[in-house]
């Protein structure tokens, strides 16, 4: 045997080394899914992983369970399509703070508390040339209305919005 | 409330309007890796001129430069490993490769080229090896005694069955050289987002623009280990180098121009940023340095008669230069204009590594990545010595004057 | 002899280069393969995603919640659904952007920071976007190690346990809704609340959204929403161009959106 052939099997063992990791390392459910090598070559058990993560935004209805009049009241406000969560779930932590907790007892991850700046009406409530005016039932007065839209910068400025407006209920004070 | 860093904040500087989400990701390490790359390549088709077409002036860098390929060989992917945010994940795409990914396959050619390299090498260094490790001692005769592979045979027709096997080998390396290099274009040249990398000319383009910085830093290396060793430097050699040289950067620089004047002649919705990024942002990089100084100048210093070893030293120096910042222009300028075609971003190299990421993506690794092919040059010189054929003035003489005769 | 060991040892070669790849590379050559790439929209289930871009105020809150909803530091300058605001003049001059991603929503006419004028703008509006979940993904097709795939009902995720963070994904994908995880360091992209949609609940985005913008829904399920927009109206797709079929569709886009 001549030894030209020597080089080829160190090749050969390296190339046995990684199949060997392969086989060991590689997770058993790797695999590409309808034989679509192209877009489904993965490990299974990942989708699980994501369909597992939890959820937390849980809705009006979540906070139905004790506010259930206050709930009620909004539904039938302008702010009917106003999610609780959209002003009540803090991302700031001074402003968080809700009377039980709600993650030790009702396993709700995200910090709840009021948010009572100018700030957060503006994002929606500002008037901007190229901002669309829809139009909203309102229950309690029984009537379609053009949702008010204030240039912050004239309409009262340096006064809290919640000074007048009641959010809730979508009415003065 | 922030937590961890956003990938790309340190170096991308916004402009106007690009995508939120945007950032500088492919970073220096992305041009430095088809730098080396490009070095490897290059490097192994010198030394292939010698072995398979039989250019007796370049026996002298013949073994130079094919263990210089080899060093740099090694050193390819870890810019990749410094660039991953995962580095020790990266043994994930030899487990489970895609083969639908352009880089999934690096592994199966980078590794396939290695073993023709490392045999090449072996089959070229054996008589060597088999010699040293009985005279040799101690540590230096174990190792020795391993490159052997158990094979002591060294009588006529072993030797000339060597010969045979590099002759193969190096044949069979220089398309694989191409494939190695046209398939890291093929990687950019793939990416359908990014206007200036999506073209078919970019497996070609990196192809010639990597013979042009493998002969360059051969005859860069060369010259500068030849001086440092105070050994006699061969004209005929640096000439038959220069000539390979002139040859391949002219094909590069045509390719280089065709792509832009392409690109501007069919003026795709993508033109008006480009032609921004070209003529103005990267103006100075690219038409500057990258054509004028790295291509052309070098081209006028070579073609013009008499070339000696200083004017081969400067040229090749320029062309290194040249095929770093084309690298640089491919990769920071390809990602500079805003994939919404309405913005642009600045690219700002890390250069004091005062967190993890601004070393592992910033100077100090750069400098560390483009010093270690020569480091392990130095000590594979140990092992291999890659100056044992070196010229004297005679053979030097005799070259020249047959060189003489054919003109 | 040494001819036999020849033949043993292509064949090895042969055996080791064939087990390399994994045999569904080839998956592409069977009949029922080529047909799904002549018929795309099969009977199978599918999700997709409209957004009305006529109706968006710009509040941002979508933003927020899905910021929340699915840990990404809020601060962070990245997110898997951003708002933009796109501003034309009378001379023409469009101008975009997106502040933060909208998570603090637009709150004054300030495009680029710019005081334009009122009675200098021609039109506005805002263009949520997010992950277009492409049948052809083109992020997908690039990762070289499997860490990103399609599910079966068209969701484009991301194995965080085995994405090696090479980027490839990111610069590939048109829309930039990929980024890397500030803290996870693998790359992240919105999942269209897959934890939330598989339990019959809403995206976080849509359910935060008060006017009805986002909606996620079947596409081949004619009771759906999303079903009903699709079919009936006019709805366009982000960069079609690029072959990746998104199944992201606006109502309200124009030419000069991005």
């Amino acid at each position: 045997m001549s030894h030209a052939w020597r080089p080829l099997f160190v090749i050969i063992a390296v190339v046995i080394i990684i199949f060997t990791a392969r086989i060991i390392i590689v997770p058993s459910d790797f695999e590409a899914t309808n034989g679509d090598y192209k877009y489904q070559w993965h490990r299974v058990s990942s989708e699980q992983d994501w369909k597992d993560f939890p959820v937390k935004h849980k809705g009006r209805e979540f906070c139905e369970q004790c506010h259930d009049e206050m709930t009620a009241t909004v539904k039938g406000s302008g702010h009917t399509n106003v999610q609780c969560e959209s002003c009540h779930v803090q991302f700031n932590p001074d402003k968080k703070g809700h009377p039980i907790d709600l993650k030790e007892d009702f396993d709700y991850l995200l910090e709840i508390g009021i948010d009572r700046s100018r700030a957060l009406c503006k994002r929606c409530h500002t008037k901007l040339v190229y901002r669309p005016i829809p139009k909203i039932y309102i229950k309690n007065r029984e009537s379609y209305e053009d949702m008010k839209l204030v240039d912050p910068t004239e309409h009262n400025p340096g006064i809290e919005c919640i000074e007048c407006h009641d959010v809730h209920r979508t009415e003065f004070k | 409330m922030t937590e961890g860093h956003v990938h790309g904040e340190l170096w991308t500087i916004k402009e106007l309007f690009t995508y939120p989400n945007e950032y500088i990701y492919w970073t220096v390490h992305i041009a430095v890796y088809p730098y080396i790359t490009g070095l490897v390549a290059g490097a192994f088709v010198l030394s292939s001129l010698y072995h398979v077409l039989g250019k007796e002036e370049l026996r002298p860098v013949a073994k130079f430069s094919l263990i210089f390929s080899f060093a740099l060989l090694l050193i390819a992917p870890t810019p990749l490993l410094f660039h991953l945010t995962q580095p020790f994940r990266g043994y994930h795409t030899i487990l489970t490769p895609h083969f639908y990914s352009a880089i999934a396959a690096f592994n199966l050619v980078y590794l396939s080229y290695m073993a023709i390299v490392a045999a090449e090498i072996w089959f070229a260094f054996r008589k060597f090896i088999v010699e040293q490790s009985e005279s040799q001692t101690g540590f230096k005769r174990l190792i020795y005694k391993v490159l052997t592979l158990g094979s002591t045979d060294v009588s006529e027709k072993a030797l000339h069955l060597d010969e045979k096997m590099i002759k193969i080998l190096a044949a069979i390396g220089i398309p694989a050289a191409a494939l190695l290099h046209g398939y890291v274009g093929f990687i950019f040249g793939s990416v359908k987002t990014v206007p200036l990398w999506k073209t078919p000319l970019m497996p070609f383009i990196f192809l010639m623009s990597a013979v042009i910085s493998g002969i360059a830093v051969c005859i860069f290396t060369y010259i500068i280990g030849m001086k440092f060793a105070k050994k006699f430097i061969c004209t005929a050699t640096i000439r038959s180098m220069c000539n390979a040289l002139v040859f391949f950067l002219v094909i590069a620089f045509l390719l280089e121009i065709i792509d832009i004047v392409f690109h501007a002649y069919t003026a795709e919705e993508f033109w008006g940023i480009l032609s921004q990024v070209l003529f103005d942002r990267f103006a100075v990089k690219i038409i500057v340095i990258q054509w004028g100084l790295g291509m052309i100048l070098p081209l006028i210093l070579l073609i013009l008669p008499r070339v000696d070893t200083l004017r081969a030293f400067i040229a090749a120096s320029l062309v290194l230069m040249g095929v770093f910042m084309m690298r640089w222009d491919v990769v920071i300028g390809g990602q500079s204009m805003s994939r919404s075609f309405a913005g642009f971003m600045e690219y700002n190299l890390p250069i004091i590594p005062n967190s993890v990421e601004a070393f592992k993506e910033g100077l100090v690794a750069v400098i560390i990545l483009l010093s270690a092919p020569f480091i392990i040059l130095y000590f594979m010189n140990k092992i291999f010595p890659v100056f044992s054929e070196v010229f004297n003035e005679d053979d030097c003489r005799i070259l020249t004057e047959e060189e003489k005769k054919v003109h | 002899m040494a001819l036999t060991r020849r033949e043993l040892l292509k064949k090895g070669l042969l055996s080791i280069c064939g087990t390399l790849i994994p045999l569904s590379a080839f998956e592409l050559l069977k009949p029922d393969a080529m047909a799904s790439l002549i018929h795309p929209y099969s009977k199978k289930k599918r999700w997709a995603f409209t957004v009305d871009t006529t109706k968006c105020m710009g509040c941002g809150m979508c933003v927020k919640a899905c910021k929340l909803e699915n840990e990404i530091p809020f601060e962070a300058e990245v997110q898997r659904t951003w708002v933009e605001r796109y501003v034309q003049t009378k001379k023409g001059e469009v101008i975009i952007d997106s502040p933060r991603g909208a998570r603090y929503g637009f709150t004054k006419n300030d495009p680029q920071g710019k005081n334009i004028p009122e009675e200098e703008i021609t039109k506005g509006f805002f263009v949520p976007k997010l992950c277009n979940h492409c049948e052809k993904p083109s992020c997908v097709q690039v990762c070289p190690v499997g860490a990103t795939y399609k599910t079966e009902d068209g969701v484009v995720l991301v194995d965080r346990k085995w994405c090696i963070g090479c980027g490839y994904c990111i610069n590939n994908c048109p829309y930039f809704a990929r980024f890397f995880h500030p803290v996870h360091n693998v790359a992240e992209k919105c999942t269209w609340c897959y934890h939330r949609i598989n339990k019959g609940m809403n995206t976080a985005c849509a359910d935060s959204c008060a006017f009805g913008v986002r909606k996620i829904g079947r596409l081949n399920d004619s009771e759906s929403e999303v079903h009903k927009i699709i079919t009936t109206k006019r709805v366009a797709v982000l960069k079609p161009e690029f072959g990746n079929e998104p199944h992201v569709f606006y109502i309200g886009l124009d030419h000069i959106v991005r």
